[in-house]
């Protein structure tokens, strides 16, 4: 709801930001977990750091020697294990599917005598239908892209039934748009639980989410759609709040919950972080001038 | 309460006591250039030693013992009269005054001077002439009442360019912002860069911080009664100006000669007409403009009866494809009729309504992808409010309302690849109710006091749904929903009553000093949600309800008022001390909009804030101005937030000085000054950081809030203002007001948060947000006619 307010703001022509030192207290270190599975037949990763100071600009320190295992609910354990040293816990499934629809996987970590759980579910995810583009000039060129070029949109449609909940996220040339602010997140296939949109072709400003600048000719976009389930929505939509949280409509810093528990509630080694599941589906397509579709 | 209405009855029986053969001398106090309705005049008996000044609509009433007296009317600004009146007979008698003009071509009359500030009971109450707004230095040179009365002690705002403003540690809708009676609910055009109210038509502001009589209530922090002019009674005048924002127009004049007169004013922002030749293909449909349009009218119908009718309607807008307008629109009817010269009764109909929408596609071209969403507040109410003049001793005032609300929170229209569908919440009703009661009675000549009681009631009903929410969730997580009831048309869902008592009391201590004490309760039923820093228009109220409880404050303030070299400085220390119950705070990632289980998004917690304000004002000379310093703290509990431990609010400034200044240089020439500093809001800031696919994400390890405060601000503005001696074509007269904003060009940060840096996400930075980070000159032109 926040973008909606750029409109009127961007009078706010007046306003700067300056980049200034700051001190703030130190915190205690905790364990980082980043875990991205899905259930497609390629390595799968969790990756586990440690927390640093918030100007800290060193790389983060990898936790190393823990005992990483992904557990199905049939009881069938998957173990994770980090070959390079580096903190990062890998395994590569044999067959897809290693994980199954509308189950709970369960991730377990134990770590410097400390154990901790979390658990997640695969969810569906519908696939891409297409993509289309339309060729659009801006009255400003913009610092980091063409004034002239196209706006793409896939198409897809959104289950019946409420509570699903996808990340969309893009490609251009293969490379992915990485920073909190340039994925999708879609309840219901609109931006937020509000939209009413259950069962809908996902809505515009979902479907055109995909567009940093303008794409130009011949240039290769791949969307990728992920199911993520209701916890990891709510996470990573708070990670794009706090991430960009200045202005005048800034809201109250906060922390945001993790999903990963240490089993011994009473510890007083508190994970941070997030693991969950997605299937995804995606689409490519390349930027063929001669071959637009025309504009609404 | 029936004890409570047996104890006034006592009063009164006293008070009577007193009366012998009295006569009652009644009228209107008017300027004699326009024939506006001088508010707060002092009629003073001066061998009697009472006073009594005139109310909203120049009313006043005075009862005296048969006989010769001196009656002394004074107002600041206009020249004093004195009559003597032999009084054997009830007398009506209406002034006029005549203002003072320029102070340098007059020789100023020593006599008694204004010391209203000192004998009056009220306390905790600010009121800032037009006059004085209107040699202010202003952004961009636009005039705002809203920005002026930040200036004055404890008033504050979160920053430059937010919308609202905070009193005595309250958020910004806890004030009960009234245009000529009618309640507005958002004074912002472009966000909160300008206030709603047009200068050229307002005519009297007055802000009460505390002691608040009984005749106000429905929100629990403060008054900001703005009155509207009624229009020049004696010939037409043309005015207007042509600012860097908007440029205005006011017509105003008589309907019949002294018997009625209306003044109708426009207001529009006129950048986008000058961009628009500027404009090719894409943008030629931009829409980015905002205007108010002000009318109103009075006519008296005769000696006994006067009616006015007033209208605002203001809207900005914004859009290309993508449009998106707010506004509000009040209606007021007002009726006095004065039954006896000693009653007086007012009674006020309005209609306010504020109200936004969003349009995906305002061409109307794509029917293929619409969003369109609407959402308002509206309300209608009856008012009637009576005074009765009952002797010297005793002005009892007495009254009720009954505002009827109709809450939209949101409605919209989703079309996406031509399927469509109708989403959106219920409509919610409420019925808000008081009665209440309140006597200024002079118990001795050193001792006034004005005490009063409120009653209010509220009822939230149908027909809509209800819902039961999980109260045993963790404080600080969604509340799930246990259950819904529905409720058939009318009928009740919860409902609530206050008994709200009110005191103030002055005690001379000697000619010029007095000790003020005052104390208030509150009780507000309706709530802005707003989670941000700056309110949104996009913000919606929502009333109480099964689960939101009303907000409640008391308040005790006390204040010792001083004034100097015969009236020529007033001066006043006040303390005071409020607590807020009942405070709306807000779960992580509370979801405000277009959300039926908003509730559950919703935690309730406790305020208090306490501060010292102090105040030296000088009204005389062609140097005058003031100097405002207030000492304050404001802190928030709340169940589920900074471990449940007192944490300071997010508007809390600890210091907050205000200079303000303005010097006739002579008839052609003035120049206003006006300075601030004020202490850093508090914020909340990371102790670490972890990266998640990439991306830095700030953690607070200990989980506290606001134990940080981002730099002070501080900032000087000047202005200048020339004036013609004549307009356009050798008539009229008129001003070039030439103003400087941000004069030593600070960067006054906003806010500071931290992020990841935008081109190297492996580093994180600390960033400075300054809204206006330059000096802002302006030229503004004005003419009347």
């Amino acid at each position: 709801m926040k973008k909606l307010l750029l409109l009127p703001a961007a009078f706010l022509f007046f306003s700067c930001e300056d980049v200034i030192d700051l001190e703030v207290k130190e915190g205690r270190q905790q364990l980082v977990v980043d875990a991205w599975l899905t259930d497609e037949v390629q390595e799968q990763h969790v990756t586990l750091t440690l927390s640093q100071p918030y100007f800290d600009q060193s790389k983060p320190q990898p936790a190393l020697g823990a005992e990483v295992y992904v557990i199905r609910e049939d009881s069938t354990r998957f173990r994770f294990t980090d070959t390079d040293n580096d903190g990062v816990y890998t395994y590569s499934p044999r067959n897809r599917n290693y994980l199954r629809l509308n189950q709970k996987v369960g991730l377990y970590i134990k770590y410097n005598s400390e154990e901790y759980y979390s658990i997640s579910e695969l969810k569906r995810v519908p696939t891409i239908d297409s993509l289309k583009y339309q060729s659009i000039t801006l009255p400003i060129k913009p610092n980091d892209s063409p004034q002239s070029g196209f706006l793409a949109q896939f198409f897809a449609t959104d289950f019946e039934g409420e509570g699903d909940t996808y990340l969309i996220r893009s490609y251009k040339n293969d490379v992915l748009r990485t920073r909190s602010g340039e994925y999708t997140l879609s309840y219901d296939g609109g931006l937020s639980p509000g939209s009413g949109s259950d069962g809908m072709l996902f809505l515009q400003p979902v479907r055109m989410g995909i567009n940093t600048g303008l794409f130009e000719d011949r240039d290769k976009i791949t969307v990728e759609m992920f199911s993520i389930p209701l916890d990891a929505y709510y996470f990573l939509y708070q990670v794009q709040a706090e991430t960009n949280n200045g202005g005048i409509f800034a809201t109250p810093p906060a922390n945001i919950p993790s999903n990963v528990f240490n089993v011994n509630p009473k510890s007083a080694e508190k994970p941070v972080g997030l693991f969950l599941v997605s299937r995804v589906s995606r689409y490519t397509a390349y930027i063929d001038k001669n071959n637009l579709r025309p504009l609404d | 309460m029936r004890y409570i209405l047996a104890c006034f009855f006592v009063l009164f029986a006293v008070c009577s006591s007193f009366s012998q053969d009295t006569f009652t001398i009644s009228g209107t106090v008017k300027d004699a250039s326009d024939g506006e309705a001088l508010i707060g005049v002092n009629v003073y008996a001066r061998e009697q030693k009472v006073g009594v000044s005139t109310n909203v609509y120049g009313f006043y009433s005075i009862t005296l013992p048969k006989g010769t007296h001196t009656l002394v009317i004074s107002y600041l600004g206009y020249h004093r009269v004195e009559k003597v009146v032999e009084l054997n007979a009830n007398t009506p008698m209406n002034l006029e005054l005549k203002e003072e003009g320029n102070l340098l071509d007059e020789v100023i009359v020593k006599a008694e001077r204004e010391d209203h500030n000192v004998k009056s009971v009220e306390m905790s109450v600010n009121k800032v002439e037009m006059r004085t707004i209107k040699k202010m230095p202003a952004l961009l040179g636009e005039i705002d009442v809203i920005r002026s009365i930040q200036f004055l002690p404890g008033v504050s705002s979160v920053g430059e360019g937010s919308s609202g403003f905070n009193v005595r540690g309250g958020a910004i809708d806890q004030n009960l912002v009234l245009l000529d009676e009618a309640p507005v609910y958002n004074s912002s055009h472009l966000m909160g860069f300008f206030s709603i109210f047009n200068p050229d038509v307002v005519k009297d502001v007055k802000l009460i911080k505390g002691g608040i009589p009984s005749v106000y209530g429905g929100r629990v922090s403060s008054i900001l009664d703005v009155r509207m002019k009624e229009g020049n009674s004696k010939k037409m005048e043309f005015s207007g100006g042509i600012g860097t924002i908007f440029s205005r127009l006011t017509l105003e004049g008589p309907i019949v000669k002294e018997k009625g007169s209306f003044v109708v004013a426009l207001r529009r922002s006129y950048i986008d007409l000058l961009a628009k030749p500027l404009l090719k293909d894409d943008l030629k449909g931009v829409k980015f403009y905002f205007y108010d349009f002000t009318a109103k009218a009075n006519y008296k119908i005769n000696d006994k009866n006067t009616v006015y009718l007033s209208g605002y309607f203001g809207r900005d807008l914004f859009g290309a494809d993508f449009g998106f307008d707010w506004g509000n629109a009040t209606t007021t009817f007002r009726w006095n009729h004065v039954f006896s010269n000693k009653l007086f009764l007012n009674t006020t109909l309005f209609y306010s309504n504020y109200d936004y929408s969003l349009d995906s596609d305002l061409k109307k071209e794509n029917k293929e992808d619409v969003f369109r969403w609407n959402s308002n507040i509206l309300n209608y109410s009856i008012k009637p409010d009576f005074t009765w003049y009952l002797n010297t001793r005793n002005t009892i005032t007495f009254g009720g309302q009954s505002i009827l609300y109709n809450f939209n929170p949101g409605s919209a229209l989703v079309v996406s690849g031509g399927e469509g569908k109708n989403i959106g919440l219920n409509s919610k009703k409420a019925l808000e109710s008081a009665v209440y009661i309140g006597n200024e009675q002079k118990i001795t000549d050193n001792v006034t006091i004005n005490y009063g009681l409120r009653y209010s009631f509220y009822d939230y009903f149908g027909a809509r749904l209800a819902y039961i929410f999980d109260e045993t969730t963790p404080p600080g997580e969604r509340k799930p929903l246990l259950d819904t009831v529905t409720y058939a048309g009318n009928q009740s869902i919860s409902r609530y009553g206050y008994l709200e008592p009110r005191l103030a009391v002055n005690i001379s201590l000697n000619r010029n000093t007095s000790l003020k004490i005052g104390y208030n309760r509150l009780a507000q039923y309706i709530h802005l949600l707003s989670n941000t820093t700056a309110s949104s228009p996009l913000d919606v109220w929502t009333p109480s309800s099964n689960n939101i409880k009303p907000q409640l404050s008391d308040q005790l303030a006390i204040g010792v008022f001083r004034n100097f070299r015969d009236n020529m400085y007033e001066s006043s220390v006040e303390v005071y001390y409020k607590t807020l119950q009942n405070q709306i705070d807000y779960i992580r990632n509370a979801d405000l909009l277009l959300n039926p289980y908003v509730e559950g998004d919703l935690m309730y917690g406790k305020g208090r804030a306490y501060g010292a304000e102090f105040f030296v004002k000088k009204n005389k000379g062609s140097l005058n101005g003031w100097i405002s310093y207030t000492l304050s703290r404001t802190e928030r509990k709340v169940n589920g937030l900074n471990n449940n431990e007192w944490f300071l609010s997010r508007i809390d400034k600890m210091h907050n000085l205000s200079v303000v200044t303005i010097y006739d240089i002579s008839k052609k020439w003035n120049i206003g000054a006006t300075f601030t500093f004020m202490t850093g809001t508090p914020a909340s800031f990371p102790t670490t950081k972890y990266i998640w696919q990439g991306v830095a994400i700030p953690h607070n390890y200990s989980d506290e809030r606001n134990t940080y405060r981002i730099p002070a601000s501080h900032r000087l503005d000047l202005s200048a203002t020339k004036k013609n001696k004549h307009a356009l074509f050798g008539r009229g007269e008129s001003e070039w007001v030439f103003s400087v904003y941000n004069v030593y060009n600070r960067r006054n940060p906003f806010s500071v948060y931290v992020r990841q840096n935008p081109d190297d996400p492996s580093k994180t930075e600390a960033v400075r947000y300054s809204v206006f980070a330059s000096v802002l000159p302006s030229i503004t032109y004005n003419f009347k006619f």
